[in-house]
């Protein structure tokens, strides 16, 4: 009997992957359903183990399978492995994804796992964090904060319970790093949080996925069941969450996992020392705690070794958008954006020209290929006015219209405030007004601006009229930079902290869809 | 521009560690406790930074963004609500990048707010108005055409207040303050983003909603949002008066806020220490009675009870007065008259009814409506403690880690403290319930209690007792705290009695009800929680072993350790505004003002001093007793002053019967109350707002009244007692109510040290206080009990001789609901009718159901002392067996049922336990006709201008 | 206790009150519980109370319990 690999991973599922896999089924093979390899434009993927190793084909349909079983299929991809998209990479944290059968004890073992955990609870806690603290690794929810020194702070905690909870509300347009690993990795997960409850004493963790993830939801239950004797006596339990972008925010999620509002708190207290139900506790993002099996099983030396700067060790960037080759893309930090939009990514999947791409989700700023230089690094894209964010790259092309985009950043950020703080509840909405104003001057033929009606009369009634307001491109745009401002410096949290990112970079960069002329650099270019 | 307001500091008090922390503000080194905010810091030392979310009776939130600050070294615009200073921290609050963050975020706030200021009955008291002048926003570029919150309808459901959410601006001030103060969850935020509104319970009105219109939402709101209607109709406040509230016995000190003569609202004092800024619904909105056209405001009299009643002039009233006493007593002896002292009235005006009764009647015939609430209390605590009053101060309960609930029901009784216990439960201090009914405190958002034992009405001694069998025989007691502080040989014998195994909650389970496990898991936690506080009312008391259960009490705390610091103690829950008070000032028949026998020849010594009299060494009749002497024939004359004993006292029957025998009955009152139907002079009372004096509350408190307006009638009542007085040839001569305070003080050790000046200086005082205690007395019993060593009471269970049979197989148990007051005099007489217009018959379903009962249904309410009609509430929350209702309305008379029994030691009445039969009715009863017939005639007035 | 509806006479209530405390603290043994409940009577009770009660315990002798009757006894003593 034959065995083959297909992806059971919600997006190879979305292209067919199940049809196919019951076809080979019915053919009389043994069908191993894996995570996915993180490359989209060769999925559905199916795998077949021969002598020499697996053969894979992609993309391919139900009605390959024929030609796939008898290795004629014109989509031979051979060892899938060797494609130079997967044999440039530095697969640490997803070395096994799109390999194994996510939910085979067997097979996770067979692939190097449990072996993090094992040395983490051959040490002491203190031990533990100190490895983490020497790996370099940094929060990959976005903040970039040490991880290790989260940790220290709920070890150093008073005594009392305390929890590790596991950030899994990827909300970022774009993202999918966290579900992939999730669906095709889930044990990796476990091992990191069991190893966080080890180095900080906690008994209880809490995976908080969002709903729209049904299949990641599944497969953590599945796979929360069979390690629970190896993770034992911690305890982890998964939590649904209810489709709020907010909640994605760590202190939101706390509420929402309390089973309250999901609800910006305020810091301090910060959720190191008051963190859920009150106790102290690791908040960390999937791509964190995924990291960490590999830097307690192969030493944290090895882990910091690759990276840049202040960022070490490796990043799974996703890679999607208007791009050819969508996907994950594991990498040490340091790789600049223009290798991967246009070498990994191999540039627009519409064949033109790439306008702009964004970087870090709904809430990270837009970069034109001016900018393609910069390497991947915390702190070299704060710098250039940007944020990493959780590594999610779009690609648009030159059809954009980035008032548009900077509009839509104002929108998002309206339909996901939570409402708590002023900048963000009441400015994103005002943010898409002044959008439309600054797209409506533009879109029309510049006329003077609306007057009084002329004499001492008309004069004095315009003065009470409501909407006594300016709204030419010029006072609109310094009201928009305003807005910027105080949303930026006012707001709460991150949300509408980091909503001027997308609209200031498309105004500074993009200003002629602002209705401004275009900058002197793009323009001698 | 506004009277002064109460500073904001904008978040609350640190939790104290005893560490300080020194920064800088705006260049001046400040030092303050560890764990203080920013904005607090910097209010405190005189600088104010803009806020709107922030107000300092709830924790900091950190949702308007208005208070950022600039902080040394630390990136970004820290809000100052929600930092806490730190050593070395240097804090700029008023930079220019501040003032432009600032201003930003103003101009979002109002363009999304009506431009209606001019017109906006908060103008002039407005946070947001003036904020907006002090971040300097002088134009909104956004226009006013965008998206908005405008244009929603108000609602204006509520009798007491507005809510018009077009004007919000969700800083979630409500909603904390209803969470975090009040303790009821009643509001939310809806929606997300832009469309975030404020809403009561599930989309609901106020009106139908969870609200318990305490109205600390309304306080909370910083714009017109929430606004009293008071203030709708009238207008701003320009100026205030700080006095103590007239309800109940927790004593809330409450802002008067007046405009020129009117008074516009009552608001909560932050400064006040029993209430500490909160308020419910009574003290808050109910006023209006004050004003309420059934007030009587000209002294009338009448010959027989079956004529008119005439007006006259208050000479002519008050010479008939005197000379009807002179009289009867001429014709029957000195011990034929009495009166009655109220709880509703001052310590001045108390003292000098007592006074009155003891220096001009020459005889001790004065008793009190305590009487038939906590004289049980009286007792108990005063043979055991050596003190007639509870332990602690409020404040105490945010120490206790087990708070023990018997017989009361806070929430509704006294709900100000109640919702403080409900903050002390939220914080996680464990809650056991003792009570026949399964009251709100036993589960409420955030709050369920670790144990309800849901006993038997009447057997409270053996309940207490079966407590007291587990943890002498699981040796859980303090033997240290009883050797040093109790006599240990009567703890021995105590120990003896409570182990027999007849006193086990195994043994006492049929008897009770409780399960012998809750029982004895209730008193392990309360022996061996940390500190144990015992909070108790009137259903410990209205039993006929009400003394002995207040005494079982004492004996458990004492047991326990848990005497004489914070956090732990026995606390009796007092009913009225100065039922403390009353009793204090000497109202019971054979006590002098401070507990002292009338037979102690000193202390008389005293008296007889001071007031040139000789005075009677024999104690007095009790008001039961008055009824019987004169259905005897034997007293004839009564001076009422402030209650309403037929139909607050038990079995109605007996009271009128009494009455009805008796040639001189005075009332003094606010209105032509039901005794008053049996009076036959009526002398028009002054309220609370309309006169100088002072309360002390349930603990032990002494506060100040002040008179925010003059008294409607003419006088206070201090006055028209001293006018009595002066004509039956007493030589008084009070110009203000602070002498008689100085008169108290002077003849009371433990009021030695009160005198206005110092309530002034002090804000009010916990009796003793007098040299020993200069600043009064909030835990009583620290280094030792007033009466040397805590005694050990044995306690034995006598079942009460109410029992049920066939004819009357139910438990009737009665009580009061959080909107009305007592007898209902003043809050029938304002709109909180709208929660409660009539009293109703809880019943269980299975008790329903086999009489054919269904909810809304008019039912007859027997008992062997009499029967009313009512209507059916069917419910889970009273026990098969046991029915309840309220005694807030004269229609239904709930006392008609009530019997005779009483407390065997103070004749406390047995209000809590009485068997009854329930059956379908068609409506009120005949008597509860005739008795409506007999009102109505008895009320016919003739004025005074007719009459001449 | 029967199932009438009733107020109770004076006397009786008397009676029955003597009674009633001298039940409620009988567990301290005859002698103790007497001269508690004469001591508690002297303390609340006005004089004609006192007086009608010494005249009920002559009147009749059986309505009170022993140890009322023994502590109304030692108040007659002192009632001229």
């Amino acid at each position: 009997m034959k065995r083959v690999y297909v992806s059971r991973d919600m997006a190879s599922v979305a292209l067919g992957a199940d049809e196919i896999a019951r076809t080979l089924a019915q053919a009389g093979c043994d069908v191993v359903r894996t995570g996915s390899r993180g490359l989209f434009s060769i999925e559905p993927l199916v795998e077949v183990e021969m002598p020499e190793g697996r053969i894979g084909y992609g993309p391919v349909g139900a009605a390959d399978v024929g030609k796939i079983l008898d290795g004629t299929h014109p989509h031979r991809l051979g060892d899938v492995g060797a494609l130079p998209f997967f044999a440039s990479q530095q697969r640490f944290t997803f070395a096994r994804c799109g390999i194994t059968d996510p939910l085979s004890l067997e097979d996770y073992a067979a692939h190097g796992g449990w072996r993090g955990l094992d040395a983490a609870r051959a040490a002491a806690p203190q031990q533990v964090v100190d490895i983490v603290k020497a790996s370099g690794l940094r929060g990959r929810g976005g903040a970039g904060f040490p991880t290790g020194i989260k940790w220290q702070t709920v070890l150093d905690a008073p005594d009392g319970p305390r929890f590790i909870v596991c950030n899994a509300d990827e909300g970022d347009s774009g993202t999918f790093a966290d579900r992939m690993l999730m669906e095709g990795d889930p044990y990796c997960l476990i091992e990191g949080m069991a190893i966080a409850a080890h180095a900080v004493g906690a008994s209880r963790g809490y995976i908080y996925i969002r709903s729209e993830y049904p299949f990641a939801i599944d497969t953590m239950r599945a796979a929360i069941d069979r390690a629970a004797g190896r993770i034992a006596p911690f305890v982890i339990e998964v939590r649904a969450g209810a489709g709020a972008y907010v909640c994605g925010e760590e202190t939101a999620l706390l509420d929402s996992i309390e089973g309250k509002r999901g609800q910006v708190r305020a810091k301090p207290p910060l959720p190191a020392l008051k963190g859920l139900f009150g106790k102290p506790t690791v908040i960390n993002n999937v791509l964190s705690l995924a990291a960490v099996p590999f830097i307690l099983a192969e030493g944290a030396q090895a882990y910091a070794d690759v990276g840049f700067g202040r960022s070490r060790g490796t990043m799974p960037v996703q890679l999607a958008g208007n791009v050819k080759h969508g996907g994950l893309y594991e990498v040490g930090f340091g790789i600049t954006l223009g290798e991967l939009v246009n070498d990994i990514g191999g540039g627009t999947e519409s064949g033109r020209p790439v306008r702009a791409v964004q970087v870090g989700g709904p809430l990270g700023a837009y970069f034109p290929p001016s900018m393609f230089h910069l390497p991947f690094d915390y702190e070299a894209f704060a710098q250039a006015g940007g944020l990493i964010g959780h590594a999610g790259i779009t690609v648009f092309d030159d059809t954009a219209d980035m008032a548009q985009m900077a509009r839509f950043a104002m929108e998002f950020c309206a339909v996901e405030s939570c409402g708590k703080c002023t900048p963000c509840r009441i400015g994103s909405t005002r943010g898409v007004e002044v959008m439309d104003r600054i797209i409506a001057a533009r879109d029309a033929a510049p006329v003077a601006a609306e007057g009084a009606a002329g004499g001492y009369l008309g004069e004095a009634l315009h003065s009470r009229a409501p909407s006594r307001i300016d709204t030419g491109i010029e006072a609109q745009t310094a009201l928009l930079r305003d807005l910027c401002d105080t949303m930026k410096f006012g707001s709460l949290c991150a949300l509408g902290g980091f909503t001027p990112y997308p609209v200031l970079s498309a105004l500074d960069h993009f200003p002629e869809d602002f209705g401004a002329p275009a900058p002197i650099e793009q323009a001698a270019e | 521009m506004t009277f002064t307001r109460e500073t904001d500091h904008g978040t609350p008090p640190a939790i104290a560690t005893g560490k300080s922390v020194t920064l800088t503000i705006d260049g001046a080194q400040v030092t303050m406790p560890e764990g203080t905010s920013i904005m607090r810091a910097a209010s405190l030392t005189g600088c104010s930074i803009p806020k709107l979310c922030a107000t300092d009776n709830v924790e900091s939130f950190g949702s308007c963004r208005l208070c950022l600050v600039e902080v040394e070294g630390r990136a970004g615009y820290p809000a100052s609500c929600t930092t806490p200073v730190a050593d070395g921290m240097i804090v700029r609050t008023q930079t220019e990048r501040l003032k432009q963050l600032r201003r930003g975020v103003m101009e979002l706030y109002i363009s999304d707010h009506p431009l209606d200021c001019l017109t906006c009955p908060a103008n002039g008291d407005c946070e947001l108005q003036e904020q907006a002048g002090a971040v300097g926003l002088r134009e909104v570029r956004y226009g006013y055409d965008g998206a908005t919150n405008m244009g929603q309808a108000k609602d204006q459901s509520n009798p007491y207040f507005d809510f018009d959410p077009s004007k919000c601006i969700v800083c979630s001030r409500c909603v904390r303050a209803c969470d975090e103060v009040q303790g009821t969850f009643a509001l939310t935020i809806e929606g997300r983003g832009f469309d975030s509104k404020v809403s009561p319970s599930q989309g609901q009105d106020f009106l139908s909603s969870e609200c318990v219109s305490c109205g600390a939402c309304v306080q909370a709101c910083p714009t017109a949002t929430l606004t009293e209607k008071k203030v709708v109709e009238i207008g701003t406040p320009d100026r205030a008066v700080v006095t103590t509230c007239a309800y109940c016995g927790v004593g809330c000190t409450f802002r008067a806020e007046m405009r020129g003569e009117e008074l516009v609202r009552m608001v909560p004092w932050k400064e006040g220490k029993a209430n500490r800024g909160h308020s419910c619904v009574k003290g808050r909105f109910a006023w209006g009675y004050a004003q309420h056209q059934d007030r009587i405001l000209k002294p009338m009299i009448r010959s027989s009870v079956t004529e008119p009643w005439r007006e006259v002039s208050w000479d002519e009233a008050i010479a008939y007065t005197a000379s009807e006493f002179r009289r009867i007593q001429a014709q029957y002896g000195a011990r034929s008259v009495g009166g009655i002292t109220s709880s509703r009235c001052t310590n001045e005006e108390t003292f000098l009814v007592q006074k009155l009764i003891r220096q001009g009647f020459g005889n001790n015939n004065v008793d009190t409506c305590a009487r038939v609430c906590h004289s049980p209390t009286g007792y108990g605590l005063k043979t055991t403690f050596g003190t007639s009053a509870g332990t602690q101060d409020f404040d105490s309960v945010m120490k206790s880690d087990v708070i023990l609930v018997i017989g009361a029901n806070p929430t509704d009784g006294h709900p100000v403290f109640g919702s403080r216990m409900k903050q002390r439960l939220r914080q996680g201090a464990k809650l056991i319930v003792i009570d026949p009914r399964r009251i709100d405190l036993v589960k409420s958002p955030h709050i369920e209690a670790a144990h309800h034992l849901p006993l038997r009405p009447g057997t409270n001694v053996a309940m207490m007792t079966a407590l007291a069998h587990v943890i002498v025989t699981e040796k859980l007691y303090d033997e240290a705290f009883i050797r040093e502080r109790c006599d240990w040989d009567e703890f021995e014998d105590w120990a003896a009695f409570v182990s027999q195994p007849s006193r086990s909650p195994e043994a006492v389970e049929p008897l009770t009800g409780v399960k012998a496990q809750d029982a004895r898991a209730a008193a392990r936690l309360y022996a061996t929680g940390g500190n144990g506080a015992i909070y108790y009312g009137l259903g410990v008391t209205e039993h006929s072993q009400g003394s002995s259960t207040v005494m079982a009490i004492a004996n458990l705390a004492m047991a326990t350790g848990n005497v004489g610091r914070e956090g732990v103690g026995v606390n009796p829950l007092r009913g009225q505004n100065n039922v403390q008070g009353s009793c204090d000032m000497g109202s019971f028949p054979h006590e002098f003002s401070g507990y002292r026998h009338v037979s102690d020849d000193a202390v008389r010594g005293l008296f007889e001093r001071k007031w040139g009299v000789t005075l009677d060494a024999e104690p007095g009749l009790r008001i039961p007793n008055m009824l019987d002497a004169a259905t005897e024939g034997s007293f004839k004359g009564l001076f009422i002053q402030g209650e309403d004993i037929l139909q607050s006292d038990p079995n109605t029957h007996h009271v009128a019967a009494g009455l009805a025998a008796m040639e001189c009955v005075v009332v003094q009152d606010l209105f032509l109350n039901e005794t008053a139907n049996y009076a036959h002079i009526f002398l028009p009372g002054s309220t609370f707002l309309e006169k100088d004096g002072t309360f002390t509350n349930a603990e032990r408190r002494i506060q100040m009244v002040r008179k925010v307006m003059a008294p409607l009638n003419g006088y206070a009542d201090w006055e028209i007692v001293q006018l009595v007085a002066q004509a039956v040839g007493l030589d008084w001569s009070y110009t203000h109510p602070s002498e008689i305070m100085d008169e108290i003080a002077e003849l009371t050790p433990t009021f030695a040290g009160v005198h206005y000046a110092r309530l002034e200086a002090e804000g009010s005082l916990q009796w003793p206080a007098n040299e020993a205690a200069p600043h009064g007395t909030p835990t009583m019993h620290i280094d030792g009990f007033v009466r040397g060593k805590g005694k050990f009471v044995v306690t034995d269970y006598v079942p009460t001789d109410e029992k049920t049979g066939p004819r009357f197989p139910l438990l009737l148990t009665t009580g009061r609901i959080l909107s009305h007051y007592n007898v209902g005099a003043q809050t029938r007489r304002t709109a909180n009718t709208a929660w409660h217009p009539e009293d109703r018959l809880e019943i269980h379903p299975a008790d329903a159901e086999n009489r054919g009962i269904k909810d809304g249904d008019w039912v007859a309410l027997r008992s062997r002392a009499g029967e009313t009609a009512l209507r059916a509430l069917i419910t889970e929350r009273v026990a098969p067996g046991v029915v309840y209702t309220t005694f807030h309305h004269p229609d239904t008379q709930a006392n008609v049922i009530t019997t005779d029994y009483s407390d065997w030691a103070t004749n406390c009445p047995e209000y809590k336990v009485t068997a009854v039969q329930v059956a379908l009715s068609n409506g009120p009863s005949h008597w509860q006709e005739g008795y409506a017939e007999h009102s109505r005639l008895s009320r016919r007035i003739v004025p005074l201008e007719a009459a001449e | 206790m029967n199932d009438e509806n009733a107020v109770m006479s004076t006397a009786d209530r008397l009676i029955y009150m003597a009674n009633q405390i001298a039940r409620n603290v009988a567990v301290m043994g005859q002698d103790e519980a007497a001269a508690m409940v004469e001591d508690h009577i002297r303390s609340f009770w006005d004089p004609m109370m006192r007086r009608q009660i010494v005249a009920l315990a002559a009147e009749r002798p059986d309505a009170l319990s022993p140890i009322a009757a023994a502590a109304v006894g030692r108040i007659a003593v002192h009632c001229r």
